[in-house]
């Protein structure tokens, strides 16, 4: 089955995109930061979809994949002055390669203790990342910007080649979905021991699940350190991690859109912090400059909760819901 | 160098200590509280509030803590785990994840970024023979032992215990045979809640009341918890003083590595033999 089917689908994918790009053109500001953030978010939450949602290796350790992302490009572009293209490959590759170490233990490890693994994963790396001198500690790493014809790349260009990159991504797991790896993927998530019987080699696929996964985790790693200039191990935090899991389970497990559409509503979630502060601070004038870190935590938590308790298949199951009434309607069924 | 080991084994006890708390939930409702050490954090925090903000003195602080921390689970259990029952098990853990967010948001919210220090801390050092020890450290070894004891009896000799055992084994058996599952639920998680009171007293005289002391229980407390079993009171507590001794002796030859430890010795025992050292139950492999 083609990704798109109608011609509707097309004119909205076109209209979509040209909407995108012309984004470019007018916002400007904050708003650039938080939708160039979103890009970044978008191409490591489709990793995280094609490990955990596409092929149910639950992984708390993404941002630590994103981080070995980064830290390559960072080392090979002021070390040995490579160009970022010729990193791009790389950093995803690196990424990937750290993925595959700690998904040696999938084979033998289910469910749960996979969850522990990676969060082990997670400390490990970054800790690892914090000791040698030449990973810059914890001061971190400068990182050479793109530059095209001479010149660094400008908030908008940074926008477009976000778009391009994440729409690349969306592509490609999207595709994934139809080939028989994608088919091998669902069929180790639903029930690995009937398809370990069915003849799927189960450690080539969780393999390759994790591989891919954290290659695009390299890619979101590349695209940050790129657009930051500058890198430290604080970036790649625990909760990094699992706003990438709660940006799957939002938009809904096993879908790519979304896996979009989670990493959208919890950037929306970080916007609103800094917007819902200064109404708090006023009610609670006494707590006052600690509301903004607090509700940060907290904010995300009551959204994540809110979508467990009420809506546990996410936000495209919602939609889909609604498309059903839509078309059904007056009747019920 | 023997005060090196003393030393781990003393800190030992307090990281089984927090072992042993996820290892209550875990026992009965199979449900691994990623919260715990959130739990710890809060109530410490609340129980410098008592002793140094309200003017309580410390024996009142202490006993007013455990019923708080008791509540504490039994809120958490009803509100936030209950409504998930058969659910999958990812929607459980995200949703103490998330518990532990909420947990130090209130913490932030509350006290800021500030460190305190416990007012009933132990001072100085005593001086076993040709070993010197930190009190703090002392007491709350013997405290553990004495918890453990007291725990044991609890799991093994009486009814409540056999509840708890039976709802973990099987719950629909249990109900099937009177015991009241939903009630043991809430039981364990209160027990459980108690027990990060009294980990906050302890925790915090020995590492000092601060912001990221949350960090402690899956820091410390997993590794722990896999070391020895996931289901197993002896098991955490031969993995808090293993940890313990390994943490002391890595960071006497190499300082820094102290953090990473624990983590690495949890991937070592999830390679070779997932469900801990004393664990009981096995894991399907293909």
């Amino acid at each position: 089955m083609a990704i798109l089917r109608t011609k509707t689908q097309w004119l909205l994918l076109v209209a979509g995109l040209v909407f995108l790009v012309t984004l470019g053109l007018y916002v400007s500001g904050e708003w650039m930061n938080w939708l160039i953030m979103v890009g970044i978010y978008t191409v490591a939450a489709i990793g995280i979809h094609i490990m955990t949602g596409l092929c149910g290796q639950f992984s708390i350790g993404h941002s630590a994949f994103m981080a070995l992302g980064a830290y390559t490009t960072a080392i090979l572009g002021t070390r040995y002055g490579l160009s970022p293209w010729i990193t791009l490959p790389l950093s995803g590759l690196a990424a990937g390669v750290g993925g595959l170490i700690f998904g040696v233990p999938a084979l033998r490890i289910k469910g749960f203790y996979l969850v522990l693994t990676t969060i082990a994963a997670q400390f490990v790396i970054m800790w690892a990342i914090r000791q040698p001198d030449w990973t810059g500690k914890t001061y971190g790493l400068e990182v050479p910007a793109i530059s095209i014809g001479g010149s660094a790349l400008t908030e908008a260009q940074y926008w477009w080649l976000t778009l391009g990159l994440a729409a690349i991504t969306l592509f490609f797991a999207k595709n994934i979905q139809r080939t028989a790896t994608g088919r091998k993927f669902v069929a180790v998530r639903d029930n690995d021991l009937a398809a370990e019987v069915m003849g799927i080699d189960l450690f080539r696929t969780k393999l390759l699940a994790f591989f891919i996964g954290c290659f695009f985790a390299g890619i979101a790693g590349w695209l940050w350190a790129h657009y930051l200039l500058r890198i430290n191990p604080d970036l790649f935090t625990f909760k990094l991690s699992l706003w990438f899991l709660a940006m799957i389970i939002i938009g809904g497990m096993g879908s790519t859109s979304g896996a979009v559409m989670g990493a959208v509503a919890i950037m929306l979630v970080d916007k609103a912090v800094p917007a819902l502060s200064p109404v708090l601070e006023s009610v609670f004038p006494s707590l006052g400059f600690q509301i903004p870190a607090a509700l940060s935590l907290i904010l995300f938590a009551l959204v994540v909760m809110f979508f467990i308790f009420l809506e546990p298949k996410g936000l495209y199951h919602r939609l889909e819901r609604i498309k059903l009434y839509y078309r059904l309607n007056p009747f019920a069924y | 160098m023997a005060d090196v080991l003393v030393q781990g084994l003393l800190v030992g006890g307090v990281y089984a200590l927090i072992a042993l708390g996820f290892v209550l939930v875990f026992k009965s409702s199979q449900v691994l509280n990623l919260a715990y050490g959130e739990m710890i954090a809060v109530l410490s925090y609340l129980v410098y509030e008592m002793l140094a903000g309200w003017g309580l003195p410390s024996w009142a602080g202490i006993l007013l803590l455990v019923p708080c921390g008791a509540a504490l689970g039994y809120v958490m259990e009803r509100l936030a785990i209950r409504p998930l029952l058969g659910q999958p098990f990812l929607s459980v853990l995200m949703m103490t994840l998330m518990l532990s967010f909420l947990l130090k948001g209130v913490v932030v919210l509350f006290w800021g970024s500030k460190s305190f220090t416990l007012p009933f801390t132990p001072h100085g050092q005593w001086d076993l023979g040709p070993i010197s020890v930190i009190p703090g450290a002392a007491v709350s070894f013997l405290t553990a032992l004495v918890i453990f004891m007291l725990l044991t009896i609890l799991f093994r000799r009486t009814r409540v215990g056999l509840s708890m055992r039976v709802v973990a084994a099987d719950p629909g058996v249990a109900q099937s045979l009177g015991v009241r599952v939903r009630q043991i639920f809430s039981l364990s998680w209160a027990i459980s809640g108690a027990f990060a009171a009294v980990c906050g007293i302890l925790v915090g005289m020995v590492f000092t009341v601060t912001p990221v002391m949350g960090d402690i229980g899956l820091g410390k407390g997993l590794p722990v918890l896999l070391l020895g079993g996931l289901n197993s009171i002896p098991g955490s507590a031969v993995g808090g003083l293993i940890i313990g001794l390994a943490e002391s002796l890595g960071s006497y030859y190499q300082p820094g590595l102290e953090e990473v430890i624990p983590w690495l010795l949890m991937l070592v025992i999830l390679l070779a033999r997932p469900y801990g050292l004393f664990g009981e139950r096995r894991i399907e492999r293909i």
